[in-house]
């Protein structure tokens, strides 16, 4: 019977049911229980086009079952059941609908046989995950949830642009491999790279993410990016041009992590740096490339969301995820601090865990396919990974300097969900091979060569040797209160003062040009009046005695004219 | 948060009693030391496989060591140098931006850890 089902729509019962039920533990396990049952579906649904539904004339293909969607699928039903569980103490309706309904949504996407129902879909995570950041409840959060939700909806908005386009050109909807090229496509592209968090289209994601709820953030983590990464993979495999975006993805952030104080905008950064490698690895495109991103999409989803979960359980004891508030904190959450550690070792691709295995295989065929470039960019950006997600994250939370803080351990449900996230992270570097059988193309990689496991641990024990320099000689750059301005400054900033100071002297000039005609209209009147007026010129051969004369003469014509007739 | 009482490392939990050995004076240094040996250690095994490098670079000893550590480096001076630029109050983009507002309380458990 469920293979009759879209998974997405079990998701979405359950938000419709979910308000009905009293708040308490039967909503947390209804919670619990909907990513359980959908993640079982999506690994017992056989592979093929399994529902179809008839639409205004199209036939929306709703459940595209092969092994890219389904491993998409699956990490995105473990990240909703690990999240729902780190959530376990939230009562906020709104909060545990918004959830549901966003997981469902990223199903429903990743599931989409065609680009209309991937479309709907596209909206529907756009629209249901904006609550995370609205459940704040403070106007900075309302502000920066309109900002969030302009993006994501003009990202389907353009999406629909190009799905029309397409219809126009080729007749069909189906979401199948496309070459750049028509502007159908090229908006299709653009639409999945506002997604995706491409340069200079990235401001969404870390301006938002760190406004959200402490569980609203790890929630997000994991979908939206990845969803759009899973629509590269499906649409533009082999597109050169990612593979450039890529490597500037994986680069310029790491500079921005470095000297971020908000360790969630810090992760947020990281974020996109990791979508970089996945991004690589689709446009290289080969089997293996793709294996490589699917394989990184899965472990990064979990390693991020555990790094998420960790600064969110720091900010729910203290209040704070700002560095420069934060140290010491391994005395009192040390469990917190090694889960943070085993994220942070996973994100750095230290060997045992999961980054490694992942990683690697996206490097390995930029080299193999000949980018000396792009590998050296991308093992510089594994260098800055180290950075800000392997050192940064939990040096300064955890270690460093003694804030004073002495907050309790993190709640048992969020320590399960860490602990768990963070078994999933050493389970996957330790023993890799189901990982790699979940993967769409067949596998044949080791990543525990000698030489592999000796390069990649020169390459971080002499990066981590750089960093003890640094700090021991007070190179390294303090954590302080501040920001930085990143390129959303042109439209939150520039663009507004822009807009201010056209507006301004439009309405001066108006208003000059308004005081000048007055001024003309004036001068025109008082012109008249002299020349037409009791004293001008031309009235003084008018007096108004002339004016009784005449109109006697015109009475006394009428009068001779009325007798003579 | 009250950062003014008496720490009482007792109350710690055993595993956080157990870390605090990194505060010592000195386990800084000793971890440094520890770290540097590995490092030396790693070289050395540059020269204890054969390599199957896809790049020229790769055959170069210690080729990644060197590789980290220098770019690592570089990051950080050219982020801090990025910093002198592009720095503003946290307070810049006013109440439209969360980095001057304090999270709402209600929402979170600010528990004591001795509490």
């Amino acid at each position: 019977m469920l293979e009759q089902l879209p998974v997405a729509f079990l998701f979405f019962a359950a938000a419709l049911v979910l308000p009905l039920l009293p708040k308490g533990h039967l909503r947390g396990a209804v919670l619990l229980a909907i990513p359980l049952i959908a993640g079982w579906q999506v690994w017992s649904l056989p592979a093929g086009n399994l529902v179809n539904v008839e639409f205004f004339g199209f036939t929306l293909d709703l459940m595209r079952v092969d092994k890219l969607s389904r491993v998409f699928g699956l990490i995105f039903c473990l990240a909703a059941f690990l999240t729902n569980l780190y959530a376990w103490h939230i009562r906020d309706t709104v909060q545990q609908v918004a959830a549901l309904v966003y997981a469902g949504a990223a199903i429903g996407a990743v599931f989409a046989g065609d680009l209309i129902t991937l479309f709907i879909y596209w909206e529907g995570t756009a629209i249901s995950s904006v609550f995370l950041i609205w459940a704040r409840r403070t106007t900075a959060a309302y502000y920066t949830g309109m900002r969030y939700l302009i993006i994501q909806i003009g990202s389907g908005v353009i999406l629909l642009a190009g799905v029309a386009l397409m219809y126009n050109d080729t007749g069909s909807i189906a979401f199948e491999h496309m070459t750049l090229g028509t502007p159908a496509t090229w908006l299709i592209f653009l639409s999945f790279g506002i997604k995706c968090a491409f340069p200079l289209l990235h401001n969404w994601l870390q301006d938002a993410y760190p406004a959200a709820t402490v569980t609203g953030t790890v929630i997000l983590s994991a979908f939206t990016t990845k969803l759009a990464v899973y629509a590269l993979a499906r649409g533009f495999a082999g597109t050169e041009i990612l593979i450039y975006i890529g490597a500037v993805m994986t680069l310029f952030p790491i500079f921005f992590a470095e000297i971020e104080n908000d360790l969630r905008r810090v992760l947020a950064y990281s974020l996109n740096n990791q979508l970089g490698f996945m991004v690589v690895g689709i446009g290289i495109g080969t089997e293996m490339a793709l294996n490589g991103t699917a394989a990184h999409a899965f472990a990064h989803i979990l390693y991020k969301a555990l790094l998420f979960m960790s600064v969110g359980a720091v900010l729910f004891r203290t209040g704070t995820s700002k560095a420069s508030e934060l140290g010491g904190l391994y005395r009192t959450m040390p469990r917190t601090a090694v889960f943070c550690l085993v994220g942070a070792a996973s994100i750095s691709a230290f060997p045992l865990f999961s980054g490694f295995v992942t990683k690697s295989l996206i490097v390995e065929q930029t080299a193999a396919n000949n980018y000396p470039i792009i590998w050296g960019v991308l093992v510089f950006a594994s260098a800055g990974v180290l950075s800000h997600s392997g050192i940064k994250i939990p040096f300064f939370t955890f270690f460093a300097h003694d804030s004073g803080l002495r907050p309790k351990e993190a709640p048992m449900h969020m320590q399960l969900a860490m602990g768990i996230t963070a078994a999933l992270c050493i389970m996957i570097g330790v023993y890799p091979a189901p990982l790699y059988a979940l993967l769409p193309y067949p596998i044949d990689y080791d990543a525990y060569t000698f030489g592999h496991v000796v390069t990649q641990l020169q390459l971080l024990c002499f990066a981590l040797l750089a960093f003890c320099f640094l700090m021991r000689t007070g190179i390294h750059p303090p954590e302080i209160r501040a920001i930085n301005l990143d390129s959303d400054w042109t439209y939150r900033r520039f663009l507004p003062k822009v807009i201010a100071r056209v507006y301004t002297n439009i309405s001066t000039l108006w208003g000059r040009m308004g005081a000048q005609k007055n001024r003309w209209i004036k001068a025109l009147i008082a012109k008249a009046y002299h020349s037409h007026g009791p004293e001008g010129e031309i009235s003084k051969s008018w007096p108004t005695g002339a004016m009784v004369i005449w109109i006697a003469v015109m009475l006394g014509i009428t009068l001779m004219v009325s007798f003579a007739s | 948060m009250d950062t003014n009482k008496p720490d009482n490392p007792d109350s710690f939990p055993a595993l956080g009693r157990a870390l605090l050995w990194v505060d010592k004076p000195g386990s800084a240094t000793k971890i440094i030391y520890a770290l540097a040996a590995v490092c030396v250690v790693l070289g050395l095994l540059d020269f204890a496989y054969h390599k199957h490098g896809h790049f020229e670079v790769e055959y170069l000893p210690n080729f990644y060591g060197f590789y980290g550590f220098i770019m690592f480096t570089a990051l950080i001076l050219l982020a801090k140098t990025l910093r002198l630029f592009i720095k503003r109050p946290e307070d810049y983009y006013g109440d439209k931006a969360i980095d001057s507002e304090t999270y709402p309380v209600d929402q979170l458990d600010e528990a004591q850890n001795d509490a």
